[in-house]
């Protein structure tokens, strides 16, 4: 059975302007960032997304994760519908989401991952193990006790990844995760996520990192402006050029692209 | 179920209590100046209300008790109501700046449970400074109590469900609008003015009376001070009471439904974490 099913999926946000806005140029209106989207997910899966800016990847995470739910369409985990069953489907799913700060400033990083731990119902004699488990696996080990707030970019990365991973999800979805990870944590994640999928978890990570999806992917979906232009396998060896110009190719934004170096004078 | 997930289903919200418990008071030692600030703004505010009940003087004795006391048990009573609510909101604000609002909607708690067990965090915090405000009226400034202790009590109990209903109303008002500062403070103000905070509402025009009988604070005010001046017993307070629970019993699940209500169209529109 498929972990995660997307089926005709369609997000709309609304904008309404401030009640008093005379002043302002704010008006009304909407954005469509997923039109009609489909597809699935199997278990032990690694999925990459990958689209520009505003494509619809992070609006796709949350949607399975519960933090948004659909205009139209059903978004399943686990056979279970994130609008009528959110409970369920929050059980199954872990998250690591783009923003980094959001955590407890004024607790430590175990501490943090203790009270998320709690509220996700890992049980308390399993907890410190588990903590224990994923500081090592993003490389926090040594700032366990450090109060979060002294804390960089990079680690605020690695600790969202380790709450997503203490509760032990079965659906793991990733928010570019490496985005600000140091080369030598990202290899070691890579092989964490890797790990992961053998151990029969299903893995959603959206990226612009295309050398990430060649090492990571079991399959690739490609968003462009609220729609699924492509959802093909990641042949073993594929490498990351081979996938940049699918992209492009697909997108038609390398003619923008080039088109930019050219104007720039600094074209090959 | 086997046993085991039965026990660990039962222990399940006391866990997650203890580990919101946790993450407050570790917060609230950590902001090192924290303490002693609110210790030096309750020493301020009751020298303040002792000296304003000692220029009136002792001719002034509203509800047949000193006016001091009468202040002490008003300010503090509202005091910790309106704190309360803004534990709450402030809570719901930082957690849509830093964006843990979110994440904290996508773990296994349910809302409406997160949000019981965080009130009940708010709650201790503002009980703590409401004892700390009473005893220091009682021991620094000498008000004179005749205190019932199981009156007391029950008023704290049939007011916290008042008081957690406000949170609750004001989490409400800051997820669906992201302005509950603003109506809480024009809320605060009112319920100021027309709870019998600072001065009996028979003072009041009769139309302005008849508001403030419809107000649940003022039932908690005058409760707590039958309670904590007088020495009514519990039987005397029976109809204060019976009030007191019957705007729980009505306030608490209204208030619960537009959260629900409020979360779930902040999901649909993606405003959770807005602010």
């Amino acid at each position: 059975m498929d972990q995660v099913v997307f089926e005709s999926v369609r997000k709309i946000f609304r904008h309404r302007p401030a009640l008093f806005n005379w002043l302002g140029r704010e008006r009304g209106g909407e954005t469509i960032a997923l039109k009609d989207v489909s597809f699935s997910a199997g278990r032990a899966e690694v999925l990459v997304l990958v689209g520009p800016n505003g494509s619809g990847k992070t609006t796709a995470l949350k949607l399975i994760s519960t933090m948004l739910l659909p205009d139209a369409g059903s978004v399943r985990v686990g056979g279970f519908d994130a609008r009528r069953d959110a409970g369920r489907v929050r059980r199954q799913v872990g998250i690591a989401v783009a923003a980094e700060r959001s955590f407890f400033p004024r607790l430590s990083a175990s501490e943090n991952l203790d009270f998320f731990a709690a509220l996700d119902e890992v049980p308390r004699n399993e907890r410190a193990r588990r903590i224990k488990e994923v500081l090592r696996d993003t490389g926090l080990e040594e700032q366990a006790d450090t109060l979060v707030m002294k804390f960089s970019s990079g680690m605020y990365q690695r600790l969202g990844i380790a709450r997503a991973l203490v509760k032990r999800p079965s659906v793991l979805l990733l928010d570019e995760p490496t985005r600000s990870l140091d080369a030598a944590t990202t290899a070691h994640f890579w092989a964490t996520i890797r790990r992961l999928a053998q151990q029969q978890t299903t893995v959603l990570l959206a990226t612009h990192n295309f050398a990430e999806a060649a090492v990571v992917a079991d399959r690739l979906l490609l968003l462009h402006r609220g729609e699924l232009l492509a959802d093909r396998a990641v042949g073993n060896g594929e490498s990351a050029d081979a996938l940049r110009a699918f992209y492009f190719r697909m997108t038609g934004e390398i003619d923008e692209a080039m088109g930019t170096i050219y104007r720039a004078g600094t074209a090959p | 179920m086997n046993s085991n997930t039965l026990t660990s289903r039962m222990n399940s919200p006391l866990d997650k209590l203890h580990a919101i418990l946790r993450r407050d008071l570790l917060t609230a030692i950590r902001h090192r100046s924290g303490f002693v600030v609110t210790l030096v703004g309750v020493f301020t505010e009751l020298a303040a209300f002792y000296f304003l009940s000692r220029a009136i003087g002792p001719g002034f004795r509203p509800n047949g008790v000193e006016y001091f006391p009468f202040l002490l048990v008003g300010t503090g009573v509202y005091t910790f109501f309106v704190m309360s609510a803004q534990a709450f909101l402030s809570a719901v604000q930082e957690a849509q700046q830093t964006g843990t609002l979110e994440v904290l909607m996508t773990t296994s708690t349910p809302p409406a449970e997160l949000v019981i067990l965080s009130s009940i965090s708010a709650f201790a915090g503002n009980l703590v400074n409401l004892l700390v405000y009473l005893f220091a009226g009682v021991a620094v400034f000498r008000a004179s109590i005749h205190a019932n202790f199981f009156s007391c009590v029950a008023v704290l109990i049939f007011s916290l469900a008042i008081a957690l209903a406000l949170g609750i109303a004001a989490a409400t008002l800051q997820v669906a609008f992201q302005k509950g500062s603003a109506l809480l403070w024009l809320l605060g103000s009112g319920l100021w003015f027309l709870s019998g905070t600072m001065f009996p509402i028979q003072s009041l025009p009769r139309p302005l009376e008849l508001l403030a009988r419809a107000v649940p604070l003022t039932y908690a005010i005058d409760g707590m001070r039958r309670a904590l001046l007088e020495g009514q017993s519990l039987m005397a307070m029976a109809p204060t009471l019976a009030v007191l629970a019957g705007f729980g019993v009505v306030l608490l699940p209204l208030a619960l439904a537009g959260l629900s209500l409020s979360l779930r169209r902040a999901r649909q529109d993606g405003t959770l974490s807005f602010y």
